[in-house]
């Protein structure tokens, strides 16, 4: 569906994207992560078509997005992070106005509109004027105003900015209800509890550079190994790691005074079978539980590399 | 044809606001004021005497003429120097550059519906204008030629806000600088003139009047300085001048300068263009040109996919792509 390579943008002197290269495919709900500045922004604007990249190709559909610009354009629904609406417009006139800038007859805009703010729950502010709605009910008639002419793509550049976390639960569900109807997504953000809820792939971005992308268990994987599970005991501490290292697939990473770390890549119940065991020969297990890869440490563990290396980077540049 | 949506959308939310209605009210206001300052004028002249006072109604066409170009001139760019700008401020612009529109129609949807408004002020002055038409017994076709000069006029001053509003960030200073391009059409056509006055002067005193200032043109000898008339073509003021000496007086502005001053017997480029009616269409069709040229300038502008900078692009990707990889795939149509 999207395809972009060795995509790099330079403001001046300054590198925003570098070498970046993604696949998405038809029916994701794609998530880009990121902290301020590291080029979502600047690498959504550039597949919208609002900026030239420095280098690289962007691909829609088969279809190259820099040099076709008229057929991406009916491709692609674009929410931007900052936007404005018209004074002294009506909800329906709002849409009526983009839908006419793609050409569609006032029939066809008239009902498609209807059934996109019934979506956006929208329906009872037809005639109110659009700069009077609240910000959520702007960032949902974006929404709306994005899918009025059908696009395949719909590209949200931080949608949850500012809304309240009701206004994110109905963000969230409309966005799955949207991927429910095989539209493709890409959202960017940096809360990412939201993205590992709805999002079945990730990008992450830090200083320009996608750091780690693809599906959002694979992504999680590959940053943490194998799972982790911690046992914590009372007693009998060297004869469970004596346990643990008789399985094959399990490694102890850390023992301490009463709590045993292991990576493993088991089935549950083996690790079942495995405490079962640890319990029969004595050890008084007073609990165990699996380590969940939480998106946030993820994001901190991936961006700090980065940070290091832009740090050591830095320090070798600025010693010349 | 469909209207264009930028049209139907300012058009539809400026008349719910109530701007527009004080602005005609301000219009019709000072026009008022410019009519009885006309009749006081032209009951004080003809105080003593037997004319009829009504063929005296005439002089109210250029009167209120003049003074609605001058108000179109001035409110004309500052309605589309905040056209782009003014998108770019309450942060639609984006959004307008990602939907089917192009930057044309775009800028076209801008200049025109500033034209449809000005064109909206003048219908407003119709009853005042009329009276010198209707008393003043003057030819109908003069008030069509009016709507026509206004419209040209319009035109021009709002691709000249349009071109200023696509290259400024903020409003309030596109409006500068479309006042600033003004000055340099309404001063800066007569420059020349003034630079080759003081040249002939500087030739005269320096005794070698014939060398440099004159020119030959197919074996005819002109002067040379005329040529520095033909910026005067596109200076606004000249042209509304040479329009309103031909309506009342029916004679050429321009045709008495050239001849007054000696160029009428050459047949260097200015009398090429200052005889008949050649001027006024020469004049027009170039303003038109300028104008058009602008409109293109801001389109260009405003789209965030400059050809060239697109060629470097898809140049360096062309060349990214190595020779065997290129004979292994598809051929790039
Ligand atoms: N028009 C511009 N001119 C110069 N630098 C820019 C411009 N736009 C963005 N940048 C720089 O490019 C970098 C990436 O910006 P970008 O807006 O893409 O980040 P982002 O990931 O969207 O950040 P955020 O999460 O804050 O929205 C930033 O360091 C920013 O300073
Ligand atoms: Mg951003």
């Amino acid at each position: 569906m999207l395809q972009i390579n060795n995509l790099y943008k330079n403001y001046g002197k300054f590198k925003a994207v570098k070498n970046l290269s993604l696949h998405i495919p038809k029916g994701d709900l794609f998530g880009f992560v990121g902290p301020n500045g590291a080029g979502k922004t600047t690498t959504i604007r550039i597949m919208c078509g609002l900026m030239l990249p420095s280098a690289g190709s962007v691909t829609i559909n088969g279809v190259d997005a820099l040099t076709h610009q008229k057929e991406i354009k009916r491709q692609i629904g674009y929410v931007p992070d900052f936007f404005g609406v018209y004074d002294n417009l009506k909800v329906r006139e709002y849409m009526d106005f983009y839908g006419s800038m793609y050409r569609m007859g006032s029939r066809e805009i008239q009902k498609l509109s209807d059934d996109l703010l019934e979506l956006v729950n929208l329906s009872d502010k037809k005639e109110v004027f659009v700069d009077t709605l609240s910000r959520g009910m702007k960032q949902r008639l974006c929404v709306a105003r994005a899918l009025l002419h059908n696009p395949a793509l719909l590209v949200l550049d931080e949608p949850n900015s500012g809304l309240d976390p009701r206004a994110r639960v109905e963000m969230k569900e409309l966005l799955l209800n949207l991927r429910g109807m095989g539209k493709t997504i890409v959202i960017s953000s940096h809360i990412l509890s939201e993205l590992s809820e709805m999002c079945n792939s990730i990008g992450i971005m830090d200083h320009g550079t996608l750091v780690a992308s693809g599906r959002i268990e694979d992504v999680m994987d590959s940053v943490f190994g194998n799972d982790q599970l911690i046992i914590t005991l009372e007693e009998g501490r060297d004869t469970a790691v004596r346990i643990a290292n008789e399985h094959a697939g399990v490694k102890v990473a850390s023992v301490g005074e009463q709590e045993l770390k292991l990576t493993h890549s088991l089935t549950k119940q083996e690790i079942a079978g495995m405490i079962g065991e640890m319990i029969a020969a004595g050890v008084l297990v007073t609990g165990f539980h699996k380590q969940e890869g939480s998106l946030e440490t993820l994001f901190m563990r991936v961006t700090e590399n980065e940070e290091q290396k832009g740090g050591t980077e830095n320090a070798v540049k600025s010693s010349h | 044809m469909r209207l264009n949506p930028v049209i139907k959308r300012e058009v539809k939310v400026q008349s719910r606001s109530m701007k527009i209605c004080w602005g005609v009210f301000a219009y019709e206001m000072i026009l008022a004021l410019v009519f009885f300052l006309a009749m006081a004028i032209i009951r004080q002249e003809n105080q003593y005497s037997t004319n009829n006072i009504y063929s005296s109604l005439i002089a109210l066409y250029p009167a209120l003429a003049v003074t609605q170009l001058i108000i179109l001139a001035l409110i004309v760019p500052v309605r589309t120097a905040s056209a782009i700008s003014g998108e770019k401020e309450r942060q639609t612009f984006d959004i307008m550059m990602t939907t089917s529109m192009t930057p044309f129609s775009i800028i076209m949807g801008k200049v025109m519906t500033a034209i449809v408004q000005s064109m909206f002020f003048v219908a407003a002055s119709l009853p005042v204008m009329a009276l010198s038409f209707v008393i003043g017994g003057m030819s109908w076709s003069y008030l069509f030629w009016f709507f026509a000069v206004a419209l040209l006029m319009s035109f021009f001053s709002a691709s000249i806000g349009i071109l200023c509003s696509s290259i400024c960030k903020r409003s309030v200073s596109a409006v500068i600088m479309s006042y600033g391009f003004y000055l340099i059409f309404v001063v800066g056509t007569v420059l020349p003139i003034i630079l080759a006055s003081y040249l002939s002067s500087y030739a005269y005193t320096s005794g070698n009047a014939s060398s440099g200032m004159h020119r030959t043109l197919g074996g005819v000898v002109y002067s040379y300085e005329e040529n520095f008339f033909l910026p005067l073509l596109l200076n606004p003021v000249m042209y509304l001048v040479e329009f309103f000496v031909r309506v009342m007086a029916g004679e050429s502005l321009i045709n008495d300068v050239t001849s007054t001053t000696g160029m009428w017997q050459t047949s260097g480029p200015i009398n090429l263009v200052a005889t008949g009616n050649r001027w006024m269409i020469l004049s027009t069709v170039l303003f038109l040109m300028v104008s058009f040229l602008f409109l293109r300038l801001a389109a260009r502008r405003i789209n965030p996919i400059k050809k060239k900078a697109l060629r470097r692009v898809t140049r360096k990707a062309a060349k990214s792509i190595s020779p065997q990889d290129s004979q292994a795939g598809q051929p790039r149509v």
